[in-house]
């Protein structure tokens, strides 16, 4: 699909160089504290690189200016995982729920839409302060995770639903017609064929958990994530240490999304689905 | 066969479950604590509207509304043009279609990072001794650093646009890619000029993608009391970053109060675009 | 005593909220034998052949298959088998694990499952394609993996829903001519859903004509094609053209019948009242053209709105004061010996023995896409 053959070149330099500048617009800063974070150990937090060293990863390690980032950094795994496993167990079940008609659907929906779209700053408050009224003490894993939930679930519904919109139900039924009890159905039909959209959900969970900052506020007790340490460290840290863990960070990000585009793509492989779905469909 | 008609409760269950629990009982909760009573230490319950009196009463109140919705329309202004166009470029003049769903993942890949350090890695580029007035002195452009690069309102609006714009661009992208090409090809064989199929055809196919993305930037932007804070260099103030200082002193019926009024102030804009547009059907898609 | 593979249908209907989708149907279907159900869009056979797979559950009545109750047993245990029109074949399964997917939800083994699935491949001339996905076999190659995957049950009865309709035309003649092959080599029951009534005719040992949940006529398909029940039927099965008209007077040898505007017909059945209002259905290729109504004892008077040759015959449409165009078909050599031209007005002539009495009152228009 292209305009015809009267457009101007131009307009499609032009456009590309505008995308390219938004490209670099977005992952320049990005790289410029990936390199700050080699700085050498006299340099400070601007440029130029007076040396190159992994001194500040390891003064991260050793130092103990920064507060508690390995025990914040095994929290922040440790909700994330828990964030994609629940968020894909309950999304997908609850995916398949909205297929069909019951009473509540649309107050469910809903609120999971207002969970999207309310700050999460106000949640977390009145997560913390409903707690508090209740008597209950806050745990990063209860309270937390909960709060986590909230915003990790409703954007697992919605890939759910895109998901199951392209799901056939014809496919339910042939394996019916060949004897499956819904049970095998959900083993060898729905589950398999639905995979790539679980890997997409969990990879949602896992992300948006791990990275939570307003939600995360209130909700945690005593403890916290890396988010709120490296947001604390912002204030306190005068060193390139503090871009140090933010290259740590993003890395292990980067990792968990390679890793999931990776699965779905095996998985379309394996198939044998290219990019447009057969026209015959 | 009544056995059958039970699954979709069961299944659905645990979702409605959290989602009660962890929403909708806290925002019950938020509004109930509006109404109490607060000396500094303890809390009153208590059906009082002497919050909302000394929030609505108050002119900074007003002031900080004023400033919330000033980033909310500036930054909306700038996600709107820089997403649109991107998608635009990626929809319409990138052919190959392998290509057009790999760009798009390149700038959605940012969204799975974290924004705390997003925020942070503009400061080594923008400050006094940073990046860009480092380049703009050696090529001669300037004589002294651009101070207000930083620590400022730009510093502030850069940010969010740099965070939100991806929150523009994948709704719009959407609904661009699911134009039927053949409507185009027909305006354009009718005689239709480029900027008439933009506007006829493209950006009113285009408004659910407009109208849900602008959701999230505004309720992003005016949801934010981090960004602000430390990018303005403490300068700047807005509602929720107002309610975050209340919150930490415990004057928490105060800040209930304020956070209703925050509510408020977020659905508005909302309804306001929903009107304009119909999102429900998008939604279901 | 019922044989294997016999389907009795008694009293059934099926409601879906407000709307009657099948209304009170009785009807059998030989074991053994190639029927199919034709009809528009919409008029109730698909949510037929539904509920003889199982797939929907009857409002009221009762459904049997090789003499067992099977109204309320769930699909996959009354010995059918369904092939969907969309095929339904499981993406993220090669051929092979597609085809053998019945065997391995009833708990065989994978080598002897792997064993009857290239069986049955062969049968269906894919075993070279086994370790394939289905999205990688053209439309035609993914049809015979449905069928393959059907048969692999050993079902008594197969049901298609309009298994044909996705094919390309040359295609779809092939696999036609396969079909039938497959059956007759099978000998078991197949029921077959078309709007396509070439298709039926071609295929069927008996077929069976719905409008609107109702069985309109039931029986071989060269009795339902020359003696169509009511005027619905006729026009459906196409080559017919229907008169309605009045009699004008009756005895025992027949009736005669005129039309509006003056046409005069002659009816063979001697139980009509004067005054009648009638309808019968004559042939097209029974009828020949001719300048004036001459001492025929059938004519009809119109203007020719449309020629068209169509190889070895050529068709003539009148209009006439029938609501319906009169079509006559003429052999190609008898035409060109005499060729007319569009808006000519001329008779079409015809002997009485062709007439035949339409008894039913189902007056629809018979378009396949249900309108």
């Amino acid at each position: 699909m292209q305009p015809s053959s009267r457009k101007k070149p131009i307009s499609f330099y032009t456009l590309a160089a505008f995308f390219g500048l938004f490209i670099l617009f977005l992952y320049g800063p990005m790289l410029s504290i990936f390199i700050l974070s080699f700085q050498g150990t006299h340099g400070n937090m601007t440029f130029p690189l007076r040396a190159v060293s992994t001194h500040w990863f390891g003064d991260l390690f050793t130092s103990t200016r920064y507060g508690d980032l390995g025990g914040a950094f095994r929290r922040s795994m440790a909700m994330a995982l828990a964030a994609l496993a629940v968020t894909a167990v309950v999304c997908f079940f609850a995916g398949l729920a909205f297929r069909k008609r019951f009473w509540g659907a649309g107050p469910i929906f809903y609120l999971s839409i207002v969970s999207l779209v309310i700050p999460g700053l106000l949640l977390s408050f009145g997560i913390g302060q409903m707690f508090q009224l209740a008597g209950l003490r806050l745990h990063w894993m209860i309270s937390g995770l909960g709060a986590h939930l909230s915003w990790t679930l409703p954007f697992g519904l919605l890939i759910m639903f895109a998901v199951l919109n392209r799901f056939d139900g014809s496919w339910e039924e042939a394996a019916r017609d060949a004897g499956a009890t819904p049970s095998q159905v959900l083993r060898f039909v729905t589950l398999p064929i639905l995979f790539p959209g679980l890997i997409a959900v969990a990879l949602f969970g896992f992300t948006l958990s791990y990275d939570e900052f307003p939600r995360s506020q209130l909700t945690l007790g005593t403890r916290n994530t890396l988010p709120l340490e490296v947001a604390n460290m912002t204030s306190s840290v005068t060193t390139p240490a503090l871009y140090a863990i933010g290259t740590i960070t993003t890395v292990i990000s980067l990792a968990v999304i390679a890793l999931a585009f990776a699965a779905i793509a095996a998985v379309q492989r394996r198939r044998g689905k290219s990019a447009r779905p057969p026209s015959h469909s | 066969m009544p056995r059958a008609s039970l699954t979709p409760y069961l299944q659905v269950a645990p979702l409605a479950l959290i989602m009660v629990l962890f929403v909708a009982v806290p925002l019950a909760v938020l509004v109930t604590l509006s109404f109490w009573l607060s000396d500094g230490i303890s809390l009153t319950p208590a059906f009082s509207f002497d919050n909302y009196k000394l929030v609505l009463s108050s002119a900074i109140t007003w002031k900080l509304l004023f400033a919330t919705l000033k980033f909310a329309a500036i930054t909306w202004f700038f996600t709107l043009l820089i997403g649109f166009t991107c998608s635009y470029f990626l929809v319409f003049h990138v052919r190959n279609l392998k290509l057009q769903i790999a760009l798009f993942l390149l700038c959605t890949i940012p969204f799975w990072t974290s924004n705390v350090i997003r925020m942070i890695s503009w400061v080594p580029f923008l400050g006094k001794e940073g990046l860009f007035n480092q380049m703009l002195q050696s090529l001669g452009m300037i004589d002294q650093p651009l101070e207000f690069l930083l620590f400022s309102d730009f510093a502030v609006i850069l940010t969010y646009v740099h965070l939100f714009t991806l929150f523009m661009m994948v709704p719009i992208f959407n609904s661009m890619a699911k134009i039927n090409p053949s409507v185009i090809e027909a305006a354009v064989d009718a005689g239709a000029s480029h900027f008439m199929v933009l506007k006829d055809i493209i950006i009113p196919l285009t408004r659910t993608g407009i109208a849900l993305g602008s959701i999230f930037v505004v309720t992003l932007v005016m949801g934010d009391f981090f960004v602000i804070r430390v990018m303005s260099g403490g300068q700047s103030a807005n509602i929720a970053s107002a309610m975050k200082n209340n919150i930490d002193q415990l004057y928490y019926p105060d800040a209930a109060a304020m956070a209703v009024f925050l509510i408020i102030a977020v659905l508005l804009p909302i309804v306001a675009i929903l009107r304009i547009v119909d999102v429900r059907a998008e939604l279901a898609r | 005593m019922s044989a294997k593979g016999e389907i009795r249908i008694e009293k059934v209907n099926k409601a879906f909220d407000a709307t009657l989708a099948v209304k009170d149907v009785d009807l059998v279907i030989e074991a053994g034998s190639y029927c199919c159900m034709l009809g528009p869009s919409g008029c109730g056979k698909t949510t037929f052949l539904r509920m003889i797979a199982g797939h929907e559950t009857p409002t009221s009545g009762r459904i049997l298959i090789g003499g067992a109750d099977v109204t309320n047993i769930p699909t996959g245990s009354r010995g059918t088998a369904l092939m969907f029109q969309n095929y339904a074949l499981f993406p993220h399964l090669s051929v092979q694990e597609n085809v053998a997917f019945s065997l391995k939800v009833a708990g065989l083994g994978t080598a002897e499952r792997r064993e009857r699935a290239m069986a049955m491949l062969q049968r269906v001339q894919l075993a070279h394609l086994a370790d394939r996905v289905p999205a990688q076999l053209s439309g035609g190659q993914q049809q015979r993996v449905a069928l393959a995957r059907a048969l692999v049950t050993n079902p008594q009865v197969l049901l298609l829903d309009e298994p044909l309709s996705a094919l390309d035309e040359f295609l779809r003649l092939r696999m036609r001519s396969e079909l039938k092959r497959l059956q007759k080599d099978l000998g078991i029951t197949f029921v077959h859903v078309t709007h396509t009534q070439p298709e039926a005719i071609a295929l069927a040992d008996q077929v069976v004509i719905m409008d609107q949940g109702i069985v309109e006529q039931s029986g071989g398909p060269r009795d339902v094609y020359d003696n169509p029940h009511s005027p619905y039927v006729a026009r459906f099965m196409g080559g017919q053209n229907l008169i309605f008209g009045t009699v004008e007077g009756s005895s025992k040898s027949g009736a005669a019948v005129v039309d509006g505007a003056g046409n005069r017909f002659t009816l063979s059945s001697s139980d009509l009242l004067k005054g009648q209002k009638v309808a019968f259905a004559i042939r097209r290729d029974g009828a020949k053209l001719a300048d004036k109504p001459g001492n025929a004892e059938n004519a009809i008077r119109g203007e020719i709105s449309n020629i068209e040759y169509q190889g070895t015959f050529v068709k003539v449409a009148l209009k006439t004061a029938q609501k319906d165009e009169f079509i006559v078909y003429l052999a190609d050599g008898e035409y060109f010996a005499r060729p007319r031209a569009v808006g000519d007005t001329i008779c079409a002539v015809w002997p009485s023995t062709g007439n035949h009495f339409l008894a039913g009152e189902n007056n629809s228009s018979g378009d396949p896409s249900g309108h």
